[in-house]
Protein backbone atom coordinates (compact mmCIF):
# COMPACT_ATOMS: atom_id res chain seq x y z
CA UNK A 1 0.00 0.00 0.00
CA UNK A 2 1.30 3.45 -0.89
CA UNK A 3 1.58 5.83 2.04
CA UNK A 4 -0.29 8.81 0.48
CA UNK A 5 -3.33 6.60 -0.12
CA UNK A 6 -3.24 5.37 3.46
CA UNK A 7 -2.71 8.85 4.91
CA UNK A 8 -5.64 10.20 2.91
CA UNK A 9 -8.00 7.42 4.01
CA UNK A 10 -6.77 7.76 7.59
CA UNK A 11 -7.81 11.39 7.94
CA UNK A 12 -10.42 11.90 10.67
CA UNK A 13 -12.78 13.39 8.10
CA UNK A 14 -12.58 10.32 5.85
CA UNK A 15 -12.95 7.92 8.77
CA UNK A 16 -15.93 9.84 10.13
CA UNK A 17 -17.56 10.00 6.70
CA UNK A 18 -17.13 6.26 6.31
CA UNK A 19 -18.64 5.58 9.74
CA UNK A 20 -21.59 7.91 9.19
CA UNK A 21 -22.52 6.03 6.02
CA UNK A 22 -22.55 2.60 7.65
CA UNK A 23 -26.00 1.02 7.86
CA UNK A 24 -27.36 0.66 11.36
CA UNK A 25 -26.57 -2.88 12.56
CA UNK A 26 -29.47 -5.32 12.60
CA UNK A 27 -29.22 -7.99 15.27
CA UNK A 28 -32.34 -9.92 14.30
CA UNK A 29 -34.03 -9.11 17.59
CA UNK A 30 -37.70 -8.49 18.17
CA UNK A 31 -39.17 -7.48 21.51
CA UNK A 32 -36.23 -8.74 23.54
CA UNK A 33 -35.98 -12.03 21.63
CA UNK A 34 -32.74 -13.05 19.94
CA UNK A 35 -33.12 -15.68 17.29
CA UNK A 36 -30.59 -17.85 15.49
CA UNK A 37 -31.07 -20.59 12.92
CA UNK A 38 -28.61 -23.45 12.67
CA UNK A 39 -28.66 -25.41 9.43
CA UNK A 40 -26.88 -28.55 8.29
CA UNK A 41 -27.19 -31.25 5.65
CA UNK A 42 -27.02 -34.90 6.61
CA UNK A 43 -27.60 -38.00 4.45
CA UNK A 44 -29.62 -36.01 1.96
CA UNK A 45 -31.69 -34.28 4.62
CA UNK A 46 -31.68 -30.60 5.46
CA UNK A 47 -31.74 -29.75 9.16
CA UNK A 48 -32.85 -26.33 10.44
CA UNK A 49 -32.96 -25.56 14.14
CA UNK A 50 -34.41 -22.22 15.20
CA UNK A 51 -33.38 -21.09 18.67
CA UNK A 52 -34.88 -18.10 20.44
CA UNK A 53 -33.41 -16.58 23.59
CA UNK A 54 -35.54 -14.33 25.73
CA UNK A 55 -33.52 -13.17 28.70
CA UNK A 56 -34.64 -11.29 31.77
CA UNK A 57 -32.56 -10.10 34.70
CA UNK A 58 -34.33 -9.11 37.93
CA UNK A 59 -37.59 -9.47 36.05
CA UNK A 60 -36.65 -7.04 33.31
CA UNK A 61 -36.50 -8.22 29.73
CA UNK A 62 -33.05 -7.72 28.27
CA UNK A 63 -32.33 -6.97 24.62
CA UNK A 64 -29.20 -9.01 24.27
CA UNK A 65 -27.88 -10.36 20.97
CA UNK A 66 -27.23 -13.99 21.91
CA UNK A 67 -26.65 -16.67 19.31
CA UNK A 68 -25.77 -20.34 19.27
CA UNK A 69 -23.54 -22.02 16.70
CA UNK A 70 -23.63 -25.54 15.27
CA UNK A 71 -21.50 -26.89 18.13
CA UNK A 72 -23.84 -25.46 20.73
CA UNK A 73 -21.54 -22.65 21.83
CA UNK A 74 -23.36 -19.51 22.93
CA UNK A 75 -21.93 -16.20 21.81
CA UNK A 76 -22.96 -12.59 22.27
CA UNK A 77 -22.08 -9.70 20.00
CA UNK A 78 -21.77 -7.42 23.02
CA UNK A 79 -18.87 -9.50 24.39
CA UNK A 80 -16.73 -10.35 21.39
CA UNK A 81 -14.02 -12.27 23.27
CA UNK A 82 -16.25 -14.75 25.08
CA UNK A 83 -18.27 -17.82 24.27
CA UNK A 84 -19.80 -20.38 26.63
CA UNK A 85 -21.57 -23.71 26.48
CA UNK A 86 -24.27 -22.18 28.70
CA UNK A 87 -26.42 -19.12 28.07
CA UNK A 88 -26.65 -18.70 31.85
CA UNK A 89 -22.87 -18.30 32.03
CA UNK A 90 -23.01 -15.74 29.24
CA UNK A 91 -25.62 -13.64 31.05
CA UNK A 92 -23.53 -13.86 34.26
CA UNK A 93 -20.60 -12.52 32.24
CA UNK A 94 -22.75 -9.71 30.85
CA UNK A 95 -23.66 -8.68 34.40
CA UNK A 96 -19.96 -8.75 35.35
CA UNK A 97 -18.83 -6.86 32.24
CA UNK A 98 -21.48 -4.11 32.26
CA UNK A 99 -21.42 -3.13 35.93
CA UNK A 100 -23.25 0.16 35.41
CA UNK A 101 -26.26 -1.35 33.68
CA UNK A 102 -27.81 -3.80 36.10
CA UNK A 103 -28.24 -1.95 39.37
CA UNK A 104 -27.14 -3.45 42.67
CA UNK A 105 -29.03 -6.76 42.54
CA UNK A 106 -31.62 -7.95 45.07
CA UNK A 107 -29.98 -11.14 46.26
CA UNK A 108 -26.42 -10.01 46.93
CA UNK A 109 -23.27 -10.99 45.10
CA UNK A 110 -23.95 -8.61 42.23
CA UNK A 111 -21.94 -5.70 40.96
CA UNK A 112 -22.87 -2.24 42.12
CA UNK A 113 -24.51 -0.07 39.52
CA UNK A 114 -24.81 3.65 39.22
CA UNK A 115 -27.28 4.07 36.41
CA UNK A 116 -30.16 1.98 37.70
CA UNK A 117 -30.75 0.13 34.43
CA UNK A 118 -30.84 3.25 32.28
CA UNK A 119 -28.98 1.45 29.52
CA UNK A 120 -29.93 -2.16 29.99
CA UNK A 121 -30.66 -2.59 26.31
CA UNK A 122 -34.30 -3.12 27.19
CA UNK A 123 -37.06 -2.78 24.62
CA UNK A 124 -38.78 0.60 24.94
CA UNK A 125 -42.02 -0.95 26.15
CA UNK A 126 -40.24 -2.86 28.89
CA UNK A 127 -38.23 0.22 29.84
CA UNK A 128 -41.40 2.24 30.24
CA UNK A 129 -42.96 -0.54 32.26
CA UNK A 130 -39.86 -0.63 34.45
CA UNK A 131 -40.18 3.08 35.17
CA UNK A 132 -43.82 2.68 36.11
CA UNK A 133 -42.95 -0.17 38.43
CA UNK A 134 -40.58 1.98 40.44
CA UNK A 135 -43.15 4.63 41.27
CA UNK B 1 10.12 4.26 3.85
CA UNK B 2 8.86 1.59 6.21
CA UNK B 3 8.65 2.43 9.91
CA UNK B 4 9.73 -0.01 12.61
CA UNK B 5 7.34 -1.23 15.27
CA UNK B 6 9.07 -1.84 18.59
CA UNK B 7 8.49 -3.47 21.98
CA UNK B 8 6.93 -0.85 24.26
CA UNK B 9 8.73 -2.27 27.29
CA UNK B 10 12.14 -2.11 25.63
CA UNK B 11 12.01 1.23 23.87
CA UNK B 12 11.38 4.39 25.87
CA UNK B 13 10.94 6.55 22.78
CA UNK B 14 8.25 4.29 21.35
CA UNK B 15 6.49 4.32 24.73
CA UNK B 16 6.63 8.10 25.14
CA UNK B 17 5.47 8.72 21.58
CA UNK B 18 2.59 6.29 21.79
CA UNK B 19 1.27 7.79 25.02
CA UNK B 20 1.62 11.34 23.71
CA UNK B 21 0.05 10.38 20.40
CA UNK B 22 -3.08 8.67 21.69
CA UNK B 23 -3.62 11.46 24.23
CA UNK B 24 -3.38 14.02 21.44
CA UNK B 25 -5.86 12.07 19.30
CA UNK B 26 -8.19 11.86 22.30
CA UNK B 27 -8.20 15.65 22.53
CA UNK B 28 -8.48 16.27 18.79
CA UNK B 29 -11.97 17.25 17.59
CA UNK B 30 -12.98 15.03 14.67
CA UNK B 31 -15.62 17.57 13.67
CA UNK B 32 -18.39 15.18 14.70
CA UNK B 33 -20.63 14.84 17.73
CA UNK B 34 -22.35 11.85 19.28
CA UNK B 35 -25.58 13.31 17.93
CA UNK B 36 -24.30 12.99 14.36
CA UNK B 37 -23.90 9.26 14.94
CA UNK B 38 -27.33 8.92 16.53
CA UNK B 39 -25.70 8.08 19.86
CA UNK B 40 -28.14 8.86 22.70
CA UNK B 41 -27.24 10.91 25.72
CA UNK B 42 -25.87 14.45 25.87
CA UNK B 43 -24.42 15.39 22.48
CA UNK B 44 -20.68 15.70 22.94
CA UNK B 45 -17.63 16.09 20.74
CA UNK B 46 -16.27 12.93 19.14
CA UNK B 47 -12.50 12.92 19.16
CA UNK B 48 -10.39 11.32 16.47
CA UNK B 49 -9.50 8.60 18.97
CA UNK B 50 -13.17 7.92 19.69
CA UNK B 51 -13.79 7.30 15.99
CA UNK B 52 -11.74 4.12 16.41
CA UNK B 53 -13.99 3.03 19.28
CA UNK B 54 -17.09 3.53 17.10
CA UNK B 55 -15.42 1.84 14.12
CA UNK B 56 -14.58 -1.30 16.10
CA UNK B 57 -18.01 -1.53 17.70
CA UNK B 58 -19.94 -0.98 14.48
CA UNK B 59 -17.82 -3.46 12.54
CA UNK B 60 -18.21 -6.05 15.27
CA UNK B 61 -21.99 -5.66 15.07
CA UNK B 62 -21.96 -6.21 11.28
CA UNK B 63 -22.67 -9.89 10.76
CA UNK B 64 -21.15 -11.57 7.69
CA UNK B 65 -23.50 -12.77 6.34
CA UNK B 66 -26.40 -11.18 8.24
CA UNK B 67 -27.83 -13.39 11.01
CA UNK B 68 -25.28 -16.18 10.56
CA UNK B 69 -25.52 -18.50 13.57
CA UNK B 70 -21.74 -18.56 14.08
CA UNK B 71 -21.68 -14.88 14.97
CA UNK B 72 -19.05 -14.27 12.29
CA UNK B 73 -18.73 -10.52 11.79
CA UNK B 74 -16.77 -8.16 9.58
CA UNK B 75 -13.75 -8.23 11.92
CA UNK B 76 -14.01 -11.24 14.25
CA UNK B 77 -14.83 -14.93 14.47
CA UNK B 78 -13.72 -15.48 10.88
CA UNK B 79 -10.73 -15.32 8.50
CA UNK B 80 -10.73 -11.53 8.13
CA UNK B 81 -9.85 -11.12 11.83
CA UNK B 82 -6.14 -10.51 11.12
CA UNK B 83 -6.49 -8.38 7.93
CA UNK B 84 -9.20 -6.13 9.42
CA UNK B 85 -7.20 -5.37 12.55
CA UNK B 86 -4.05 -4.84 10.45
CA UNK B 87 -5.86 -2.11 8.51
CA UNK B 88 -7.19 -0.56 11.71
CA UNK B 89 -3.67 -0.42 13.19
CA UNK B 90 -2.23 1.13 10.03
CA UNK B 91 -4.87 3.85 10.10
CA UNK B 92 -4.21 4.58 13.77
CA UNK B 93 -0.46 4.61 13.11
CA UNK B 94 -0.96 7.10 10.29
CA UNK B 95 -2.94 9.35 12.65
CA UNK B 96 -0.24 9.11 15.32
CA UNK B 97 2.36 10.13 12.74
CA UNK B 98 0.20 13.08 11.67
CA UNK B 99 -0.68 14.36 15.13
CA UNK B 100 2.94 14.14 16.33
CA UNK B 101 4.35 15.27 12.98
CA UNK B 102 6.73 12.34 12.88
CA UNK B 103 6.60 10.12 9.79
CA UNK B 104 9.05 7.70 11.39
CA UNK B 105 6.74 6.79 14.26
CA UNK B 106 5.90 3.11 14.48
CA UNK B 107 3.12 1.70 16.63
CA UNK B 108 4.59 -0.20 19.61
CA UNK B 109 3.54 -3.70 20.63
CA UNK B 110 3.18 -5.40 23.99
CA UNK B 111 4.78 -8.85 23.97
CA UNK B 112 2.25 -10.24 26.43
CA UNK B 113 3.65 -13.75 26.15
CA UNK B 114 6.89 -12.53 27.73
CA UNK B 115 4.87 -11.37 30.75
CA UNK B 116 2.84 -14.59 30.52
CA UNK B 117 5.98 -16.60 31.26
CA UNK B 118 6.04 -15.01 34.72
CA UNK B 119 3.87 -16.04 37.67
CA UNK B 120 0.32 -14.63 37.73
CA UNK B 121 1.30 -12.32 40.60
CA UNK B 122 4.25 -10.96 38.64
CA UNK B 123 2.16 -10.51 35.50
CA UNK B 124 0.05 -7.88 37.27
CA UNK B 125 3.26 -6.11 38.33
CA UNK B 126 4.69 -5.93 34.82
CA UNK B 127 6.35 -2.66 33.83
CA UNK B 128 3.43 -2.17 31.43
CA UNK B 129 1.11 -1.39 34.35
CA UNK B 130 3.39 1.10 36.08
CA UNK B 131 2.51 4.77 36.19
CA UNK B 132 5.33 5.45 33.73
CA UNK B 133 3.65 3.28 31.11
CA UNK B 134 -0.06 2.36 30.78
CA UNK B 135 -1.08 2.75 34.43
CA UNK B 136 -2.71 0.12 36.60
CA UNK B 137 -5.96 -1.59 37.43
CA UNK B 138 -9.13 -0.05 38.89
CA UNK B 139 -12.52 1.55 38.37
CA UNK B 140 -11.40 4.07 37.44
CA UNK B 141 -7.71 3.68 36.71
CA UNK B 142 -6.03 6.21 39.01
CA UNK B 143 -2.35 6.09 38.13
CA UNK B 144 -0.38 6.77 34.98
CA UNK B 145 -1.10 8.74 31.83
CA UNK B 146 -4.66 7.40 31.48
CA UNK B 147 -5.73 8.04 35.07
CA UNK B 148 -9.09 9.67 35.69
CA UNK B 149 -9.11 13.00 37.48
CA UNK B 150 -12.61 14.39 37.99
CA UNK B 151 -11.31 17.95 38.16
CA UNK B 152 -9.28 17.67 34.96
CA UNK B 153 -11.36 17.53 31.77
CA UNK B 154 -8.20 16.67 29.84
CA UNK B 155 -7.68 13.46 31.82
CA UNK B 156 -8.48 10.26 29.95
CA UNK B 157 -12.24 9.74 29.75
CA UNK B 158 -14.44 7.11 28.18
CA UNK B 159 -16.85 9.15 26.05
CA UNK B 160 -18.59 6.42 24.07
CA UNK B 161 -19.59 3.03 25.45
CA UNK B 162 -22.11 0.31 24.66
CA UNK B 163 -24.96 -1.31 26.53
CA UNK B 164 -25.56 -5.07 26.65
CA UNK B 165 -27.53 -4.88 23.41
CA UNK B 166 -24.57 -3.32 21.65
CA UNK B 167 -26.15 0.15 21.41
CA UNK B 168 -23.68 3.00 21.81
CA UNK B 169 -24.34 5.80 24.29
CA UNK B 170 -22.34 8.78 25.42
CA UNK B 171 -20.42 8.64 28.69
CA UNK B 172 -18.06 10.69 30.80
CA UNK B 173 -16.11 8.46 33.13
CA UNK B 174 -12.67 7.04 33.79
CA UNK B 175 -11.12 3.95 32.27
CA UNK B 176 -11.80 0.56 33.89
CA UNK B 177 -9.43 -2.38 34.21
CA UNK B 178 -9.64 -5.53 36.32
CA UNK B 179 -6.24 -7.10 35.71
CA UNK B 180 -6.26 -10.86 36.28
CA UNK B 181 -9.89 -11.05 37.47
CA UNK B 182 -11.42 -12.61 34.37
CA UNK B 183 -8.73 -15.23 33.88
CA UNK B 184 -5.68 -15.74 36.09
CA UNK B 185 -2.84 -15.57 33.59
CA UNK B 186 -1.69 -14.33 30.20
CA UNK B 187 -0.72 -16.62 27.31
CA UNK B 188 2.86 -17.94 27.40
CA UNK B 189 5.56 -17.97 24.75
CA UNK B 190 5.09 -21.69 24.18
CA UNK B 191 1.46 -20.99 23.28
CA UNK B 192 2.60 -18.52 20.62
CA UNK B 193 5.07 -21.11 19.29
CA UNK B 194 2.35 -23.74 19.08
CA UNK B 195 0.02 -21.34 17.26
CA UNK B 196 2.76 -20.62 14.73
CA UNK B 197 3.13 -24.36 14.09
CA UNK B 198 -0.44 -24.53 12.81
CA UNK B 199 -1.25 -24.58 9.12
CA UNK B 200 -3.30 -23.71 7.15
CA UNK B 201 -4.22 -20.14 7.98
CA UNK B 202 -7.91 -21.03 8.43
CA UNK B 203 -10.32 -23.76 7.39
CA UNK B 204 -13.89 -25.08 7.53
CA UNK B 205 -16.05 -24.02 9.32
CA UNK B 206 -14.34 -20.59 9.08
CA UNK B 207 -15.74 -19.52 12.42
CA UNK B 208 -15.10 -19.66 16.17
CA UNK B 209 -15.19 -23.44 16.40
CA UNK B 210 -12.43 -25.75 17.58
CA UNK B 211 -10.78 -26.30 14.19
CA UNK B 212 -7.00 -26.59 14.20
CA UNK B 213 -5.90 -23.56 12.21
CA UNK B 214 -3.70 -20.56 12.89
CA UNK B 215 -6.37 -17.86 12.81
CA UNK B 216 -8.70 -19.69 15.12
CA UNK B 217 -5.92 -20.41 17.64
CA UNK B 218 -4.48 -16.88 17.52
CA UNK B 219 -7.87 -15.21 17.85
CA UNK B 220 -8.49 -17.48 20.80
CA UNK B 221 -11.34 -19.87 20.00
CA UNK B 222 -9.25 -23.02 19.87
CA UNK B 223 -7.40 -23.35 23.21
CA UNK B 224 -4.67 -25.96 23.25
CA UNK B 225 -5.64 -26.49 26.91
CA UNK B 226 -9.15 -28.00 26.75
CA UNK B 227 -9.89 -26.66 30.23
CA UNK B 228 -9.14 -23.06 29.24
CA UNK B 229 -12.06 -20.87 28.23
CA UNK B 230 -10.01 -18.10 26.68
CA UNK B 231 -6.83 -18.22 24.64
CA UNK B 232 -4.27 -15.95 22.99
CA UNK B 233 -5.85 -12.66 21.80
CA UNK B 234 -9.17 -13.28 23.56
CA UNK B 235 -7.39 -14.22 26.76
CA UNK B 236 -5.50 -10.92 26.80
CA UNK B 237 -8.76 -8.99 26.50
CA UNK B 238 -10.34 -11.07 29.27
CA UNK B 239 -7.27 -10.86 31.53
CA UNK B 240 -7.24 -7.04 31.34
CA UNK B 241 -11.05 -6.90 31.71
CA UNK B 242 -13.02 -3.70 32.32
CA UNK B 243 -13.18 -1.64 29.16
CA UNK B 244 -11.27 -4.32 27.25
CA UNK B 245 -14.29 -6.66 27.46
CA UNK B 246 -17.07 -5.09 25.33
CA UNK B 247 -16.96 -4.24 21.65
CA UNK B 248 -15.87 -0.73 22.59
CA UNK B 249 -12.53 -2.16 23.77
CA UNK B 250 -10.42 0.43 21.88
CA UNK B 251 -11.47 2.75 24.73
CA UNK B 252 -8.39 1.33 26.47
CA UNK B 253 -5.18 2.30 24.63
CA UNK B 254 -3.78 -1.13 25.58
CA UNK B 255 -6.17 -2.47 22.90
CA UNK B 256 -3.76 -1.34 20.18
CA UNK B 257 -0.71 -2.72 21.99
CA UNK B 258 -2.42 -6.12 22.21
CA UNK B 259 -3.44 -6.08 18.58
CA UNK B 260 -0.05 -4.89 17.43
CA UNK B 261 1.39 -8.00 19.09
CA UNK B 262 -1.28 -10.19 17.50
CA UNK B 263 -0.35 -8.62 14.16
CA UNK B 264 3.32 -9.34 14.87
CA UNK B 265 2.47 -12.99 15.46
CA UNK B 266 0.52 -13.08 12.18
CA UNK B 267 3.49 -11.45 10.43
CA UNK B 268 5.69 -14.25 11.75
CA UNK B 269 3.20 -16.85 10.48
CA UNK B 270 3.06 -15.13 7.07
CA UNK B 271 6.84 -15.07 6.79
CA UNK B 272 6.97 -18.82 7.46
CA UNK B 273 4.06 -19.77 5.22
CA UNK B 274 4.55 -17.98 1.92
CA UNK B 275 2.20 -15.08 2.73
CA UNK B 276 -0.83 -17.22 2.00
CA UNK B 277 -4.46 -16.59 2.91
CA UNK B 278 -7.69 -18.52 2.66
CA UNK B 279 -10.51 -18.57 1.69
CA UNK B 280 -10.09 -17.68 -1.96
CA UNK B 281 -12.76 -15.85 -3.88
CA UNK B 282 -14.25 -19.09 -5.18
CA UNK B 283 -15.60 -19.71 -1.67
CA UNK B 284 -19.35 -19.36 -1.29
CA UNK B 285 -21.25 -16.15 -0.66
CA UNK B 286 -21.65 -17.17 2.98
CA UNK B 287 -18.01 -16.10 3.38
CA UNK B 288 -18.47 -12.71 1.72
CA UNK B 289 -16.36 -10.19 3.59
CA UNK B 290 -13.74 -12.82 4.48
CA UNK B 291 -12.48 -13.95 1.06
CA UNK B 292 -9.08 -12.88 -0.21
CA UNK B 293 -10.36 -10.23 -2.63
CA UNK B 294 -13.35 -9.01 -0.64
CA UNK B 295 -13.20 -5.39 0.55
CA UNK B 296 -12.20 -5.00 4.19
CA UNK B 297 -14.70 -2.92 6.18
CA UNK B 298 -12.69 0.31 6.29
CA UNK B 299 -12.54 3.84 4.88
CA UNK B 300 -10.17 2.47 2.22
CA UNK B 301 -13.17 0.92 0.48
CA UNK B 302 -12.90 -1.70 -2.23
CA UNK B 303 -9.20 -1.13 -2.78
CA UNK B 304 -8.31 -2.70 0.55
CA UNK B 305 -8.64 -6.49 0.67
CA UNK B 306 -6.90 -9.26 2.62
CA UNK B 307 -4.64 -9.82 -0.40
CA UNK B 308 -3.45 -6.19 -0.17
CA UNK B 309 -2.20 -6.61 3.40
CA UNK B 310 -0.33 -9.90 3.13
CA UNK B 311 2.91 -8.00 2.48
CA UNK B 312 3.13 -4.68 4.33
CA UNK B 313 6.93 -4.42 4.26
CA UNK B 314 6.72 -1.10 2.40
CA UNK B 315 4.71 0.39 5.28
CA UNK B 316 6.15 -1.16 8.44
CA UNK B 317 8.35 -3.92 9.82
CA UNK B 318 8.78 -5.36 13.33
CA UNK B 319 12.05 -5.14 15.23
CA UNK B 320 11.69 -8.83 16.11
CA UNK B 321 9.31 -11.65 15.28
CA UNK B 322 8.34 -14.48 17.63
Amino acid sequence: MKSPHLADAASPKKLATYLLKLPKPSMHMHGGKAESVREADYKGHHIAIRTTYQVSVDGRVLNVPLGVDNRGNVHCHSLPNYQFTSAVDMVKQLIASFPGQFGGGKRGGGHGGRHGGMHMGMPNRARRAGRKGRK
Amino acid sequence: MAVTRRNILKNATARTQYIAGVKALKQEDSGQTTGNFGIPGPSIMISTYDLFVIWHQRTMMTMTPPNNPSGRNAAHRGPVFHPWHRVMLMILESNLQRVLNDATLGLPYWDWAADGNNTPAKQKKSALWKKTCMGGSGDPVTIGPFAFKASDPASWRVRVEADVAGNLFSANRGLRRTLGAGTPSLPKKVHVDHALDLTPYDKVDWDASETEAFRNRAEGWNPEDPLAQHWMHNRVHVWIGGDMSPGTSPNDPVFFLNHCNVDRIWESWLSQNGRTYVPGNSAGAFLKGHRIDDPIASPLGGTMTPRQVLDVSATYVYDALP
